[in-house]
């Protein structure tokens, strides 16, 4: 895209590690992206602890200014995307005879975690027709496993809010949805969202990949530094 | 042209092109990299893309997955050919990330080394037990894990405490850049290591669950 001068990635538990990204670049000016769907322990602890950053604006003592973006989920482009998501994975099916659940991974260590799944289920129920919008988690109320009890309408459709297509989307929400019945072998991974609908439990279901797969996510991640810049000022 | 790579072109054009496991040498007008193991074999695999490093890099000979680039177990069998520095400074950010950027950075005076019971100091969460690992532990962990020798690859840096103390199972070469950590005996562009990685973090947590649990049996 040539939007930047450089673009580098570094992992809590792979390499380059936090510790070692400022090596890997060049610039003076470094926007971080934290590629996590909502707030919590890892954007709000660790990595501003091992990026040493302070706050939003960091201005190092070699001249160099880092500026921390916000995670992905909490974006009002992210709405669109999901909202695309569950219309591209349930063609011709209307709005007003269809349930949307948001699946996020929930944790009782930090309640920051569900705030932006809550807070996407919340406005696409304003902008859409669907019969319910519905924040679910695996592991807190309202539990996706429940999810026949949770919503009324015929259609049911259900996209992961996951930056990536890991365990959760391959394996456990399937087990918990019921449609698997144990933990699918690797071999059959991305079968599970190529047989839409499926019914089940009299409804036909369907389930989405993880939002972060879709390819515009990129957009959302731009528009994270364009909104960085009009908080923030450029400079 | 970047520092960094403006850094890998000098010494690629002083004929230094050792790098860890690897080999860098000219061809034609570009660059050819291998597996310094393979220096003398004619029937490897050809590799064109500068991104083919990325799997390159991520399996080891048996198929095992490699969490730490720097560990001394890079496949075999490829060769690497690249057009241009920009190209090799690329792939090597794959084979050994980060790597030829903590190179200039140590040149420039820019890296600092954080000892290890700084780095366990800091940790929260999970691993905020790893502040609680002794200097005797400190020493068997870094030790044990740590050396060139199926271990990993990289000169360390830091010490165990702030006051300077050092791993006492290592040989004295191991804490040199200079050294050829493969034993190898060329002049290399060095794999640094600057603080204890997080692979070693968790193994730290490990070993103390474990010593914990053995003492309350």
């Amino acid at each position: 895209m040539g939007l930047f001068g450089e673009v580098s990635c570094c992992f809590w538990k792979e390499e380059p590690s936090l510790r070692e990204a400022e090596f890997t670049l060049e610039s003076r000016e470094i926007y971080v992206l934290p590629n996590f769907i909502s707030e919590g322990y890892f954007t709000q602890t660790v990595i501003p602890r091992e990026l040493g950053l302070t706050g939003p604006l960091t201005q190092r003592a070699d001249g160099r200014v880092w500026k921390y973006c916000e995670p992905a989920g909490n974006h009002a482009s992210m709405t669109e995307l999901l909202r695309q998501r569950a219309r591209e994975v349930a063609p011709g099916v209307r709005e007003e005879e269809t349930s949307l659940l948001i699946v996020g991974h929930g944790t009782g260590l930090n309640d920051n975690s569900a705030v932006a799944a809550k807070a996407q289920a919340a406005l696409i129920r304003e902008q859409s027709q669907y019969v319910e919008v519905l924040s679910t988690f695996m592991e807190e109320e309202p539990l996706i496993a429940r999810w026949d009890e949770l919503t009324t309408a015929p259609n049911v459709v259900v996209v992961p809010f996951f930056i990536a297509d890991g365990l959760h989307s391959y394996q456990d929400i399937p087990v918990l949805l019921g449609l698997e019945a144990e933990l699918p072998a690797a071999a059959s991974q991305s079968a599970v969202f190529r047989r839409n609908p499926r019914v089940l439990r009299g409804r036909n279901l369907y389930y989405a990949a993880a939002i972060g797969t879709e390819p515009r996510f990129v957009d959302v991640m731009l528009d994270l530094v364009t909104a960085f810049d009009r908080k923030h000022g450029p400079n | 042209m970047g520092r960094i790579e403006a850094l890998l072109a000098g010494v690629l054009r002083d004929g230094c092109g050792w790098i860890g496991q690897i080999l860098i040498q000219s061809q034609g007008k570009g660059w050819q990299l291998r597996h310094r193991d393979d220096a003398a074999r004619l029937d490897l695999e050809a590799h064109t893309a500068p991104e083919d490093a990325r799997l390159l890099a991520t399996y080891d000979d048996g198929g095992g997955y490699r969490p730490l680039k720097t560990a001394p177990n890079l496949r075999r069998g490829w060769r690497l050919e690249l057009p241009d520095v920009a190209a090799v400074q690329l792939a090597l950010d794959f084979f050994y990330p980060a790597q030829l950027g903590l190179w200039l950075a140590r040149r420039e005076g820019r890296l600092r080394a954080t000892s290890l019971r700084e780095t366990v100091g800091r940790q929260t969460g999970m691993y905020r037990i790893t502040g609680t690992i002794t200097a005797a532990q400190a020493d068997g962990l870094v030790s044990a894990g740590c050396r060139s020798e199926g271990g990993c690859l990289r000169a360390i840096l830091w010490p165990i405490e702030p006051d300077g103390a050092r791993a006492s199972g290592l040989p004295a070469e191991k804490f040199d850049p200079a050294y050829d950590q493969t034993g190898g005996g060329q002049a290399v562009i060095p794999l640094l290591c600057a603080e204890l990685c997080n692979l070693q973090v968790a193994a730290a947590r490990e070993l103390i669950k474990g010593k914990k649990a053995e003492a309350e049996k």
